[in-house]
């Protein structure tokens, strides 16, 4: 027993503690009198599929550059496998980076640019031609080899600069809207090729972009930002399901957003007022939200319902204004009584009973309205 | 194009061929003036000279121009200091080469500034004589004249090329010298020929520089015509200067063989 007890005692937390491929502590990036990333902290655990999503001028670009070491914060640490890389250049760094407009050297073939980064190693050149030739043939390019980028589809191009890429075998691949750049026919094979690439290769992927539906297909971890600063990170339920921040409820798309005061703070539920009526809802852990206070809170269109029962404890009138059929889904869009849009979506299977230009009586349950953190914007 | 360029070319090359010893139209057409020429070792070691001249001012202004080129698109962050700057290099290029050229005279002299400051400095004692009136004042004020042509082109090049090639080229792994090397030099190539197409054509013709900063004490191909000219020999005028643009076009030749000029620009 003795002996069994030291050993019990320390070593096991140390194997079982998920290695971080990236930290984030606190980063900031300023240009002159604009702050582009202002205290932004995430950590990326081996393996995982991280989406940095974002308006424009969210500093999630930023974000990637300052990871790539292609910019350097003014504050905060960057640990890369574990090893502070804030000061490192990025040709230090064990990353690889995947350009919006893919950047292929216009003077290199497809061969020489693809073997690159293994020359940049110094590795033998018998060993980068066979590797080259293996990786081409893996992305299905082998017969691009002897081209140059001027002569390439889009797609062609996307192929080879992200097997330059990921030659070297990096521990993070940083790619930068990389299929903003593609026709939109392609995007979802691609995206299904690269989520399937990751996963078999376990290279962590942290991948910047303004369109959700990629964020949220591809994520293990998405991160919202705005105004350069994290709104929310969280995996795509939780932040379909429970947006933290009035901001992500109007991002994301699918949820109904209201702005109001909190009239009675009870025990069990909240009463918060708004220039539509008056609504129920759960208190948000650990946050006290007391009488008066403006608060913000959001409901999805898909837990609206016109078949109202006992439970549906939040009501609200409202015209119908369209009706969009999407086969799966039918949304109907109302216009609330503030001269907001109210949206209401339907299984698509069920028949359709609303037409545009009828008032219907509303519903949801107060457990599927979600109070929201931080002043409302 | 065909009036003001082939016809007097082809008069030149047509005067240059006149044998006899009458300077008419009528004049036997024969190889003899070049026959003469050939046969003069002075004349070759002119040839010689004015080559390698041409090749040292090439080295000298192809290196300095890159610099300054680099230094200027690279370098300059703010667009106001680098316009500055770029005006600075070239409103000189706004005056006539004869004039550029005798400005020098007052730097290069014994008394002129160079000396002043070299002894002021006490980096040398009594003035350098060999700066006015020598090869090496000749080389020194068409360095100067010339270094804007060579970088001209290649501040075009630099432009062109997209901050993220050198970036990408970075992230996978490439030093800043390697990324020189690998990327950004091979890009900016044909401006730097172009640049050096300019500088030898330039200096191949340049006559006034040599005159006048040299003293008429050195010559090169360009001021052997001129002599010729003002000695009423045409025909051995017309031969060298026959012979100078042949140099020119083999001059061009090369450069074009080494990169593709009118694919400049198209390439991204």
């Amino acid at each position: 027993m003795d002996t069994l007890a030291p050993a019990l005692a320390h070593p096991p937390q140390l194997t079982a503690r998920p290695q971080l491929d990236l930290e984030l502590r606190s980063i900031r990036k300023r240009f002159g009198d604009f702050t582009a990333i202002d205290g932004v902290s995430l950590k990326v655990e081996k393996g995982q599929f991280v989406c940095l999503l974002g308006p424009s001028g969210c500093g999630k670009t930023t974000t990637l550059r300052c990871i790539a070491g292609l910019e350097e914060p003014d504050d905060g640490d960057i640990l890369i496998g574990g090893k502070e890389a804030t000061k490192e250049p990025p040709w230090e760094r064990d990353i690889a980076m995947m350009f919006q407009d893919f950047a292929l050297f216009p003077h290199m073939t497809v061969a020489k640019q693809v073997g690159f980064g293994l020359e940049m190693l110094k590795k033998p050149k018998a060993e980068i031609k066979s590797r080259v030739a293996q990786v081409l043939a893996s992305f299905e390019i082998a017969q691009l080899a002897d081209r140059k980028p001027g002569s390439l589809s889009g797609g062609q191009r996307q192929r080879v600069a992200l097997a330059r890429a990921m030659i070297t075998e990096p521990r993070l691949l940083l790619l930068d809207e990389p299929i903003g750049a593609l026709d939109y026919s392609l995007r979802e094979t691609v995206m299904l090729e690269l989520k399937s690439l990751q996963q078999r290769t376990g290279i962590s992927f942290i991948w910047v972009t303004h369109d959700q539906n990629e964020a949220f297909s591809l994520g293990d971890l998405v991160v919202v930002m705005n105004h350069a600063r994290i709104e929310q990170q969280g995996s795509p339920e939780e932040i379909l399901r429970r947006p933290a921040t009035a901001f992500v409820a109007s991002f994301v798309q699918g949820n109904n957003l209201f702005r109001g005061r909190v009239a009675e703070a009870s025990e069990g539920l909240l009463k918060v007022e708004t220039a539509v009526g008056t609504f129920l809802m759960p208190h948000l852990a650990g946050v006290v939200a007391p009488s008066g206070s403006a608060v913000s809170f959001s409901v999805r269109a898909e837990q609206i319902t016109d078949t109202l029962g006992y439970r549906h404890l939040n009501r609200l009138s409202a015209r119908c204004t369209a009706v969009e059929y999407f086969g799966s889904v039918r949304r109907h869009v109302f216009e609330r009584a503030d001269g907001e849009v109210l949206k209401y979506d339907q299984f698509g299977a069920h028949s359709a009973r609303i037409v545009p230009g009828q008032i219907v009586e509303l519903g949801w349950q107060a457990e599927d309205t979600v109070l929201h953190s931080g002043k409302p914007a | 194009m065909l009036g003001v360029v082939v016809v007097p070319i082809v008069l030149l090359a047509w005067v240059s061929l006149w044998g006899g010893r009458a300077f008419s139209t009528a004049s036997p057409l024969t190889f003899d003036n070049y026959a003469r020429f050939f046969a003069n070792q002075t004349y070759l070691k002119l040839a010689g000279s004015t080559i390698l001249h041409t090749a040292i001012l090439m080295v000298v202004t192809g290196v300095l121009g890159y610099c300054i080129a680099y230094f200027l698109t690279m370098k300059v962050r703010s667009p106001g200091w680098r316009l500055a700057l770029f005006l600075a290099f070239i409103v000189p290029f706004w005056t006539s080469t004869l004039i550029r050229a005798i400005a020098w005279v007052p730097f290069l002299g014994v008394n002129g500034v160079i000396n002043q400051a070299l002894m002021s400095i006490g980096a040398t004692r009594s003035p350098i004589e060999a700066f006015l009136y020598s090869v090496t004042g000749i080389t020194m004020a068409q360095v100067s004249l010339y270094t804007m042509m060579a970088a001209g082109p290649v501040v075009y090049m630099l432009n062109s090329i997209a901050p993220q090639l050198r970036e990408a080229a970075m992230t996978l792994k490439a030093t800043p010298f390697t990324v020189f090397r690998r990327v950004t030099l091979p890009l900016t190539l044909p401006g730097v020929v172009i640049g050096q197409v300019l500088v030898f054509l330039n200096v191949m013709a340049d006559f006034a520089t040599v005159a006048t900063i040299g003293g008429n004490k050195h010559a090169l191909l360009s001021n052997l015509v001129l002599l010729f000219y003002e000695s009423s020999q045409i025909r051995a005028a017309s031969v060298v200067a026959v012979l100078l643009m042949i140099c020119m076009l083999v001059g061009v030749v090369i450069a074009l063989r080494v990169v593709d000029i009118r694919r400049l620009g198209v390439e991204r």
